[in-house]
């Protein structure tokens, strides 16, 4: 009668010599003298020290979806940016100065300056009177008259 | 709890700073039943030495990020879990083949299931025939003989999700071998 266990570490045993090799691998690659594990726990910056290549299969890599849709919405973007400029390349400045833009601000230009002048015009309402003042009584009598 | 007292001794520590013996000790100890896990969820031998030797790497790389060196067993587990589900994942598996929580008394018995030999076939079969959600608790917890906790924190799962697809998986188990009964 075995456990669950040693029924499943059993079936397994035959692998040992495999796993044997891979962990002497990967404990080779320690290799103290260069890169300790600390070193590679620490990442982050010095995952950029270790060359494109590095970057490349860590940083990159494990999210290609990622960084292909970032990359996408970012080229989509450059797009909608340059067709959305003047290809005469004068931009916003240029267009106003187009002869129909500037036949149309010149015509409100007089507009605006005609109704200005009007309103200067208003206050020659209180220019001197050539009658002399009398009193109203005598203003009546005049008008009956 | 197997091997209490070699866990405890695990030399994490030294791992931490960087010591390749200390590495080798933590590797020998949990290979093969890191290899048994991950074979049994992926059923590919080349793909489950691969997936060690990822689990290895990544645990170097990551050590950092343990807290408790005393959870290093659980911790490792929980990288290769997750390496399987990428797996899957990549395959477009079907990760929730799942049963229905269910809300009664979990009424396991004693854990001690023994097998006898002429039931080790049936008993792998069986296995193999899980969901892998049910597998993989059933797995760790025969093992390495992890908590529920541990298990939940390893598969990422609600406490009371492991404790039903463990009580499915045993009640599945303890079927067969009283079926096999003479």
């Amino acid at each position: 009668m075995k456990t669950p266990r040693e029924v499943l570490l059993a079936r397994h045993q035959a692998a040992e010599p495999k796993l044997d090799a891979i962990r002497a691998a990967v404990v080779l690659g320690l290799n103290p003298h260069s890169e300790s594990p600390r070193a590679w726990a620490a990442g982050g910056w010095t995952l950029w020290l270790r060359g494109p290549k590095t970057l490349w299969r860590e940083l990159i890599l494990p999210s290609r979806r990622i960084w292909t849709g970032l990359a996408t919405v970012w080229l989509l973007l450059f797009i909608i940016n340059v067709s959305q400029r003047d290809p005469a390349g004068g931009g916003a400045g240029h267009s106003l100065r187009s002869p129909a833009v500037m036949m149309s601000w010149q015509v409100q230009q007089r507009w605006m300056d005609e109704l200005l002048a009007d309103r200067s015009a208003a206050p020659e309402a209180v220019r001197p009177r050539t009658v002399p003042p009398r009193p109203r009584t005598e203003e009546n009598k005049l008008m009956a008259a | 709890m197997p091997e209490v007292s070699a866990l405890e001794q695990l030399p994490v520590a030294q791992a931490r700073a960087g010591d390749p013996a200390a590495w080798d000790a933590l590797f020998r100890r949990y290979q093969l039943p890191l290899y048994v896990f991950i074979f049994e969820l992926v059923r590919e031998e080349q793909v489950a030495l691969d997936l060690v030797q990822e689990a290895f790497i990544a645990a170097v790389r990551h050590l950092g990020s343990l807290r408790a060196d005393e959870k290093f067993g659980s911790w490792l587990f929980g990288i290769a879990h997750q390496k399987c589900i990428q797996r899957w994942r990549q395959r477009r598996e079907i990760l929730l083949a799942e049963i229905p929580e269910t809300p009664e008394a979990f009424d396991d018995g004693p854990d001690e299931l023994l097998i006898r030999r002429e039931q080790e076939a049936a008993f792998m079969k069986l296995l193999a025939q899980l969901p892998p959600p049910q597998r993989a608790v059933l797995l760790l917890h025969f093992v390495e003989e992890f908590s529920l906790e541990e298990i939940a924190h390893i598969t990422s799962a609600q406490l009371g999700t492991v404790k039903s697809r463990l009580h499915y998986a045993k009640r599945a188990l303890r079927k067969l071998v009283l079926a096999q009964d003479p």
